[in-house]
């Protein structure tokens, strides 16, 4: 290489070089002055889902639970520890514990709707295994007896209708003074010393470690459909532009007709043909965006195609492949970036509306969709049901989303400002 | 202020904040325009004339941060005027002509629409025979058929667009006239009738002009005086005739040497000046345009030169004129 | 090629070149408009360039000018006509020879930012040339493109090597531009108003450097261009087009000096002048450039002649040869010898 400087040759400018000379990371602070106030959008962005795909990689890192595991009582409230019940049974029957009580003949009764029934059934079924494994062959099954009222329990108690009454120690208090032939016959089951985070559904597994778990679904259900559609849709759209003709037609034809389907509808259809299974509903949701690549990327491909550049590139004299793949696919790929990240974003909605529907996945799979169905009916009793998964898919889409506005920026920079 | 000064601009900044820093598009400039005369802003891109333009009109963007004066006929600063003392600034004191008027005329109008609405909106009382009556003299003084009046912007030529801009300053009696880039995107020949136009106006109507162009040559055909920018600052300000003949600044005596010249006989060599304009994100420090002075000096580095005059008239922004700051320098007198 | 392996000196020559474009494309429109019409843009035009010379093209617009450059080096197809490259018609080659013969000339456009592809390093859009036609000394491909590089002033070619194009400035990208199209060692260079939209100051440098390269490179330019101070200081020989027609051709120095043609006459004393002791005096031609799609009868430019007389609106003048060298298409061009 000649070391010689030509005449008329222009000097570099020095803080031109000493940029070049600075690393990769302080590049990036340096960068924060050029994406101007968009860089805090980008960097929350890049966090968030960020620690969200680990989530969705390791849920076991982060569930405290099993989430297909009924870990504690019913319907329990986020943080609230179980409560403590005991029963309460007749002064004159002398009961003094729970084996007494609890054989087949007995009769127990409880408010309905109350976690009651959960805590005598956890522990009716615990002393069962226990004196099983002492070698006693006995089986603890009292017959429930549900009440509408508190007050119909304890009458019932005292007329003996029930064998014993199980309730919160404080409520019998309330109201223990109008019935003095009754007492707190024994501690059914202390209150527990943690709750859970964010409470239990109606069979008992913690919401926190279901929703973990749900990431995992959401990712995976997510991220894939929007791959295959990428897959499908980005080359179809390349060529249905660039060659044009009556290729083009056919495929646009095809891709609109599937376009103007309302997205749901047509991903109920495919996945009620296809049958239940989670590659089923991977399949059914990219369908539904392989016509918005093959749009935008057609489109985009019609546009680049007029840019000087390619004629230029032609009248070098390069071949077509390598005008497609040069020129045009460089130019395109901006674009696809941001739909794919609005694409995850909408998967993961549209994965949960399936589910919530009851298509795809078996029916206790962790999956925000399919607790969101479930916790409809309990939205006045236990509102935690539905809002900690309905606040996640919202989470999650909204940082998908987040993404692609800030690539937007990124990746198209205003060249107009000097 | 005169009576012959019809604008005075005094110590005029505009910055910008962008993405890729703060720009100072003008740097403290101060002319004057005096009644009836035309003024030619020359310079290349990035001087800051275009700014410079839609400043006097305070038509930048609300991101720029403008600070200086600029006084209309002796009045209030233009800088500190209300909204509708704006608009009655713009259109009727002042118009302007941009590059391209096939943007700046409204599409779905036709011609005499234009005019009108210009009327309406700074004469409302003015009956609308009389307004249609004004409007067809107008457009036929300006050498375009009467039955034009009623054709769209996209229905006419380049030249005539052009020339209905020149109406829709004139028909307000405004005294000046902004051309920004006005002939840049004509033909050679329609350009010269748009001269030739723009001349005849001056005389009758004895109009203002600021003509803002990177075109030296079209400078040297219409205006009077003459200010050359460079990178947002005014390097030479004159008659024409004086920044013609005897160019004081480096900058302007390389342009004129590098631009061709139809009428020169001999194929000459033209002029290659070093080096480009600057990035005003990171101009050169002291004088601007000190990287590419074949006289640079070890002060032009590092401090701005002053403006001085050196001939009546005549004012260099150069450190080689202004032998007494320097003297003044050497025996350590002044600091600045 | 001569007896002793000399090139023959003329390398470009057109003949009647006609590029018309239909205003009604599909069928559908065609039937419901009635006729097809045609925009005019070039309209039988015939030139030859000979070899190493710098031949320009200059008109106002929808002249042609353009079109005639673009169909010369075959980036459009010609409605009829002929041209003939070192002798060879090229329409009578094969796509994939056509694609070869590209080599052998280059296009300078006139908008930097807009001819190079934003997503290619400029290394990479330099040595584009050299990939396709020279694929398998890949390994000097640097080694050449760093070399050109530095010829054209991008020094030093190592930091512009990996930049891209909106990170360096207009007056560099049109180097880069220079670059590229000089790579392959082509014969002909089109170059469509390439200083146009470089800034003033650069713009010596930038004619200065295509000189330079012309000598280096043993080039032919052809050099469209709006702006005739700038012709007249780097072309040897000039056509000038109204309207989709030559109306003269002849040397530099001539044509300047003495112009036969009243359409040449009007646009070289419209062109202003940076004196201010010689502002134009002369008159100016009346009316504007007419509709390409229906051109005035006979010579196109007698509604605005003011030399114009019966003759001129009925019977087309031929380009013919009033002094040596120097062709005009008007009927009474002898006056002005």
């Amino acid at each position: 290489m000649s070391d010689k400087n030509p005449e008329g040759s222009l000097e570099v400018p020095q803080w031109q070089l000493d940029l070049d000379q600075v690393g990769f990371v302080r590049r990036i602070f340096l960068a924060r002055r050029w994406y101007g106030g968009d860089w805090w959008f980008v960097a929350v962005s890049a966090v968030l889902l960020l620690f969200i795909i680990i989530v969705g990689i390791f849920p076991q890192w982060f569930a405290p639970h099993d989430p297909r595991a009924e870990v504690g009582p019913s319907l329990l409230a986020p943080g609230e520890p179980p409560a403590e019940y005991v029963l309460v049974a007749p002064v004159e029957s002398a009961v003094t514990g729970i084996r007494e009580v609890a054989t087949s003949s007995n009769r127990i009764g409880f408010v309905i709707g109350s976690p009651a029934s959960q805590a005598l059934r956890e522990v009716t079924d615990r002393i069962t295994e226990e004196d099983q494994a002492a070698g006693l062959d006995v089986r603890y099954q009292p017959r429930p007896v549900r009440f509408e009222l508190l007050e119909e329990g304890l009458e019932a108690t005292l007329t003996g209708d029930v064998s014993a009454f199980v309730v919160e120690p404080e409520i019998f208090e309330a109201v223990a003074s109008d019935y003095p032939e009754l007492e707190v016959a024994s501690l059914l089951r202390p209150a527990g010393d943690a709750g859970f985070v964010l409470g239990t559904n109606q069979i008992g597994q913690d919401i926190l470690s279901r929703i973990i778990w749900g990431t995992r679904i959401a990712i995976i259900v997510g991220l894939s459909s929007a791959v295959f559609a990428v897959l499908l849709g980005v080359p179809l759209g390349l060529i249905s532009g660039f060659i044009g003709g009556w290729l083009d037609r056919v495929l646009t034809l095809l891709m609109d007709s599937l376009y103007s389907f309302p997205g749901l509808i047509l991903a109920i259809s495919i996945a009620a043909v296809l049958g239940p299974g989670i590659g089923n509903i991977i399949v059914a949701i990219a369908v539904l965006y392989v016509p918005t690549y093959f749009r935008i990327v057609r489109g985009q491909t019609l546009a680049v195609k007029q840019e000087l550049y390619v004629e230029a590139a032609r009248s070098l004299g390069a071949k077509a492949w390598s005008v497609l793949w040069e020129y045009i696919f460089p130019n395109v790929i901006p674009s696809v970036v941001i739909i794919f990240s609005v694409n995850v974003a909408d998967a993961i909605l549209t994965e949960a509306g399936l589910s919530f529907l009851g298509l795809g996945l078996p029916p206790d799979t962790p999956d925000w969709g399919i607790d969101l169905a479930r916790g409809q009916d309990y939205l006045r009793r236990a509102w935690w049901l539905i809002t900690f998964p309905g606040a996640m898919v919202s989470v999650v889409t909204l940082a998908f989303s987040m993404l692609g506005e800030s690539l937007s920026e990124i990746l198209n920079p205003r060249l107009s400002e000097l | 202020m005169d009576a012959h000064t019809l604008l005075q601009v005094r110590d005029l900044h505009v910055a910008y904040r962008t993405r890729l820093g703060h720009v100072s598009a003008i740097d403290g400039i101060s002319f004057d325009v005096k009644k009836g005369e035309i003024l030619g802003l020359v310079g290349e891109s990035g001087c800051g004339k275009s700014t410079l333009g839609k400043a006097l009109l305070r038509m930048l963007p609300t991101s720029a941060r403008i600070e200086g004066e600029i006084t209309y006929e002796g009045g209030t600063n233009l800088l500190e005027l209300e909204q509708h003392a704006l608009r009655d600034f713009r259109g009727r004191r002042a118009s302007m002509m941009f590059q391209d008027p096939m943007t700046s005329l409204n599409p779905v109008q036709r011609v005499d629409e234009h005019i009108l609405e210009a009327i309406e909106v700074h004469e409302p009382e003015t009956p609308k025979e009389a307004a249609l009556e004004r409007a067809r003299t107008l457009i036929e003084r300006l050498g375009i058929q009467a039955q034009r009046l009623r054709a769209y912007p996209h229905q006419l030529s380049g030249g005539m667009r052009q020339r209905i801009m020149i109406g829709l300053g004139l028909v307000l009696n405004a005294n000046l006239i902004i051309a920004d880039e006005a002939t840049t995107s004509l033909d050679v020949i329609v350009e010269a009738k748009l001269l030739d136009q723009l001349r005849e106006v001056r005389e009758e109507f004895g109009l203002a002009m600021i003509v803002i162009t990177h075109n030296i040559a079209l400078v040297a055909e219409l205006a009077d005086r003459v200010a050359v920018m460079y990178a947002g600052r005014i390097a030479e300000l004159g008659s024409v005739y004086e920044v013609f003949d005897h160019p004081r600044h480096p900058y302007t005596q390389g342009l004129l040497k590098s631009v061709p010249n139809i009428k020169l006989d001999e194929t000459e060599e033209l002029y290659k000046m070093p080096g480009e304009p600057p990035n005003l994100t990171h101009p050169p420090s002291g004088c601007r345009f000190h990287p590419r002075c074949p006289m640079v000096m070890p002060i032009c580095k590092e401090r701005e030169p002053t403006m001085v005059e050196a001939k009546p008239g005549h004012d260099v922004h150069c450190w080689l004129f202004a032998e007494d700051a320097l003297k003044d320098q050497a025996s350590g007198k002044v600091a600045s | 090629m001569t007896a002793f392996g000399e090139k023959p000196s003329t390398l470009v020559e057109v003949k009647d070149l006609k590029k018309w474009y239909p205003i009604h494309k599909t069928f559908l429109d065609r039937v419901l408009a009635g006729s097809q019409n045609y925009v005019r843009a070039v309209d039988g035009i015939s030139l030859s360039i000979r070899r190493g010379e710098v031949f320009g093209l200059a008109g106002e617009s929808g002249s042609g000018k353009t079109t005639t450059g673009r169909l010369i080096v075959r980036l459009e197809d010609p409605t009829s006509g002929e041209i003939l490259f070192d002798g060879r018609d090229l329409a009578t080659l094969s796509a994939e020879d056509m694609r070869k013969e590209r080599r052998r000339m280059q296009v300078i456009f006139q908008d930097p930012m807009a001819c190079l592809n934003p997503r290619m390093s400029l290394g990479q859009a330099i040595g584009h040339g050299l990939r396709i036609h020279y694929p398998a000394q890949a390994d000097s491909h640097r080694e050449q493109i760093m070399e050109i590089m530095e010829k054209v002033g991008l020094y030093p070619a190592r930091y512009f090597f990996n930049k891209f194009p909106h990170q360096i400035s207009g007056g560099q990208r049109q180097r880069v531009v220079i670059a590229r199209a000089l790579i392959t060692r082509p014969e002909l260079v089109l170059a469509d108003e390439p200083i146009a939209m470089a800034d003033v100051s650069v713009r010596a440098q930038l004619l200065a450097l295509m000189n330079d390269l012309r000598d280096e490179f043993n080039l032919t330019y052809l050099f469209i261009t709006h702006d005739l101070a700038t012709a007249k200081y780097i072309c040897d020989r000039i056509g000038i087009l109204y309207l989709g027609k030559m109306v003269e051709t002849a040397p530099i120095q001539t044509l300047y000096a003495k112009p036969l043609h009243p359409y040449t006459q009007a646009l070289l004393a419209a062109v202003p002048v940076p004196n201010p002791h010689e502002r134009r005096t002369t008159p100016l031609p009346e009316g504007e450039i007419p509709n390409p799609i229906d051109p005035p009868s006979g010579c196109r430019f007698h509604p605005r002649c003011p030399i114009a007389q019966a003759i001129c609106s009925e019977e087309e003048p031929p380009l013919r040869e009033i002094q040596k060298d120097h062709l005009a298409a008007c009927h009474f061009a002898e006056q002005f010898r």
